[in-house]
């Protein structure tokens, strides 16, 4: 099997020899014909990494193995069997909830746990790994804050309490989306607990790019590819931030090899980014016709439309999510956090899009898992001409 | 099918674009030109004729081709120069002329029908005097369409590009943009964020020429992009950096009166007045049905950003200066500390 990049470029081949692709959309900076080298790190670490076969995961394989690390990966090889297979120096099966005995005995320098959301994950993991690796790097999330309206919101602030009546080692699924914050603060904790001095916490904000298949950022970049008049939401000066999943799992990597402890907000640009901006942005990178149509939110509110979900990477700027696209990331700036350009996270965002099964790109265009239905978007957009027609008239 | 096809001019901004796109699509391209602006770019590729279009055509003297780009032509008598020894040799004549031949910009969507800049009774139309070039570029052009017509009746395709952008171009006029992103911190934005803008890439404008004389099309057309905001040009050249530019809009009139010029100092923009509101929205609408299509701005400002940083060192100096477009730095961050402070005491403005 082809390793994903191999998958991506071939499929960039096809689709331009078949005109999905136009080879103008890649000008002088296609990702995939001229992929940036990787240099060599000073030392190689023994990395295992939870998971490792999602969304982050497969970019941190990728981008260690480059940087000449042994990589070993635990997982249940469901979500893409042996998608490494011949590439990982060892693939280990079992499951965090119930199974853990593949890492019984092991070593590592460093583990990357990306899958966890039950703090008894982390606790059944260590029951193996405690004692046997020297750091724990656990992808947590800026849903941990418990006060959104906060802006400028710091490593430092208010994080979420699970209630009393949770048991914090639940294991049932419908927890983990109702108290999804809490959980990963307990789980922070739990690592804390199992690997105390040794531990490293990174909460990235709204994680984007290709393999994304939650559609939270993917639906803006098809969205506009598809063309036309396109709704966008609010003002084109509210604020926006994301993080490209590239430049997440390439700073874990490195936070890693600088055995770098404590708790980051991973989140981009690096400085300040409007939704227009952003809008406008992926437009540049399409040939498509198309313009936007700015609808005040307390309209799009009227209209049964929601922030994030239809609207998505969007948030109100004020009230209870006035901090919500204003976090505060200097600290893992100044640990080594950089930043590709929005083009390049668009593009390639679209390119790997365009490889997904024919009925998830038609998806995105319904709006079924985020982003809204066309067809929807049009009544929204006719409603709002209504309405200014009537204003204007009376 | 392969065209023999003459280039005049092919070394400057468009040509290049043209001659490496037709030797792609597997044409035979001859250039004509004074061998001077990059000498022997293209030795091996092209025949290479060399003579001036004011003085010593010789060299064109019994050749015969399909197709004829004519690129450099200002002033008529270069038409009528060239042609002496090309008329009745050429199947197809293409004169790249420009958007600046309509002297009316006050209305939106013109397009290819209304009327051009008259020659002054007062003026030779095939002066040589080269200061005539700049100062009555709109009826030279508009000449040199009527003189090309007259050599080559019905064999003529007119093409009238608006402002041409891309690698290549040394009137920064849009390149500008990208490089000022590129360096990040405050940048001033004209206007309002909704302004409109237009232009054309020059690899655009040079393979859509090609198509034409593949499929030898005939008539005038406006060769330009889709009016977009102001907005759209500069967040689109923010995206393909990581500077993380951050842009304050200033009005108009505020720009006035500080000195601020539309296009010299702001590039691409022209504000919306009584006399321009026409600028910046000329109809396409032909050439795209001709087959006229547009790169991705996120390529053109890419290349350009990737070709500026080729130039030499005083070049690319002059181009963060403001030096031949643009503004200077200092003075940038004069007229945004100047708005600031506007602000700052309550001035409201017009916006």
């Amino acid at each position: 099997m082809t390793d994903r990049r191999d998958f991506l470029r071939t499929s960039v081949a096809i689709g331009g020899a078949l005109g999905l692709v136009p080879t103008a959309l890649f000008g002088a900076q296609d990702p995939f014909l001229l992929p940036p080298p990787v240099p060599k790190a000073p030392a190689s670490l023994n990395i295992l990494i939870l998971g490792g076969t999602g969304f982050t995961g497969p970019e941190q394989v990728e981008y260690a193995l480059a940087r000449g690390h042994r990589v070993t990966l635990f997982n249940r090889n469901r979500t893409r069997p042996d998608f490494f297979k011949g590439k990982v120096a060892e693939e280990l099966v079992g499951d965090l909830n119930n199974d853990t005995s593949a890492l019984k005995g092991k070593q590592f320098d460093v583990v990357l746990d990306n899958p966890t959301t039950f703090p008894a994950w982390v606790r059944n993991a260590a029951q193996q790994l405690r004692g046997n690796v020297k750091h724990y790097i656990f992808q947590s999330t800026t849903s941990v804050y418990s006060d959104q309206s906060i802006i400028g919101l710091n490593e430092n602030s208010p994080v979420a309490q699970l209630p009393a009546d949770v048991d914090p080692y639940t294991l049932v699924p419908q927890d983990a989306s109702r108290h999804y914050g809490a959980l990963k603060v307990r789980a922070e904790q739990e690592v804390a607990k199992q690997y105390p001095g040794i531990s490293t916490v990174v909460r990235p904000c709204l994680i984007v790019g290709p393999l994304d298949r939650t559609d939270r950022f993917t639906y803006w970049p098809a969205r506009i590819d598809a063309g036309g008049e396109i709704l966008a939401p609010d003002k084109p000066e509210d604020p926006c931030q994301f993080i490209d999943v590239r430049d997440l799992a390439e700073f874990s990597v490195r936070l890693a090899e600088a055995r770098a402890f404590g708790t980051y907000n991973v989140i981009g640009p690096e400085k300040p980014m409007t939704i227009g901006e952003m809008l406008y942005g992926v437009k540049a990178i399409t040939a498509t016709p198309g313009r936007f149509t700015w609808v005040p939110w307390p309209f799009l509110q009227e209209q049964g439309i929601r922030p994030w979900r239809h609207m998505t990477v969007w948030q109100p700027p004020y009230g209870a999510t006035a901090g919500y696209q204003r976090r505060n990331a200097a600290k893992a700036i100044a640990a080594g956090l950089t930043f590709r350009s929005l083009a390049d996270t668009a593009r390639t965002t679209l390119a790997w899009h365009r490889t997904r099964p024919q009925a998830e790109q038609e998806a995105i265009l319904r709006g079924a898992v985020n982003g809204l239905d066309m067809k929807r978007e049009a009544e929204v957009l006719a409603a709002w001409y209504a309405k200014a027609k009537g204003a204007g008239e009376g | 099918m392969p065209l023999n096809i003459l280039i005049l001019g092919g070394t400057g901004f468009t040509g290049p674009e043209q001659v490496e796109y037709a030797l792609a699509r597997g044409h035979k391209v001859t250039l004509f030109n004074r061998n001077r602006t990059r000498p022997d770019f293209f030795k091996g590729k092209v025949d290479q004729l060399i003579g001036d279009l004011n003085s010593d055509v010789s060299a064109l003297a019994g050749k015969t081709f399909d197709v004829v780009l004519d690129n450099p032509t200002t002033l008529p008598a270069w038409v009528r120069n060239a042609a002496q020894h090309l008329k009745g040799n050429i199947g197809h004549y293409i004169f790249i002329s420009t958007l600046s031949v309509y002297p009316d910009n006050s209305r939106p969507n013109m397009d290819e029908t209304d009327g051009t800049t008259p020659m002054p009774a007062d003026v030779d139309p095939y002066t040589l005097v080269r200061e005539n070039a700049a100062r009555y570029y709109g009826a030279m052009k508009s000449f040199s369409e009527q003189e090309a017509e007259r050599h080559y009746p019905g064999k003529v395709t007119i093409v009238r590009p608006g402002l041409i952008v891309g690698p290549l171009d040394r009137s920064d006029r849009f390149t500008y943009w990208p490089v000022r992103i590129n360096a990040g911190g405050n940048v001033l934005a004209p206007g309002t964020p909704d302004d409109p803008a237009q232009w054309i890439d020059a690899r655009d404008l040079a393979e859509w020429m090609i198509r034409l004389a593949e499929q030898k099309v005939l008539g005038t057309f406006n060769a330009v992009g889709p009016t977009l905001p102001m907005q759209e040009l500069l967040y689109g050249c923010k995206a393909v950096t990581t500077a993380g530019a951050q842009f304050t809009w200033v009005p108009a009139d505020f720009l006035a009166t500080h000195g601020v010029r539309p296009w010299r100092h702001m590039p691409v923009w022209v504000p919306n007045s009584k006399e321009y509101a026409g600028f910046s929205t000329r109809n396409n609408a032909r050439a795209v049905k001709a087959g006229l299509t547009f790169r991705p701005l996120a390529v053109t400002a890419e290349d350009t950003l990737a070709w500026h940083k080729t130039r030499p060192e005083a070049e690319q100096k002059a181009t963060a200066e403001g030096t031949i477009a643009g503004i200077a730095p200092a003075k940038e961050a004069e007229v945004l500390a100047a708005w600031k402070a506007k602000l700052a005491t309550g001035g409201t403005n017009n916006d």
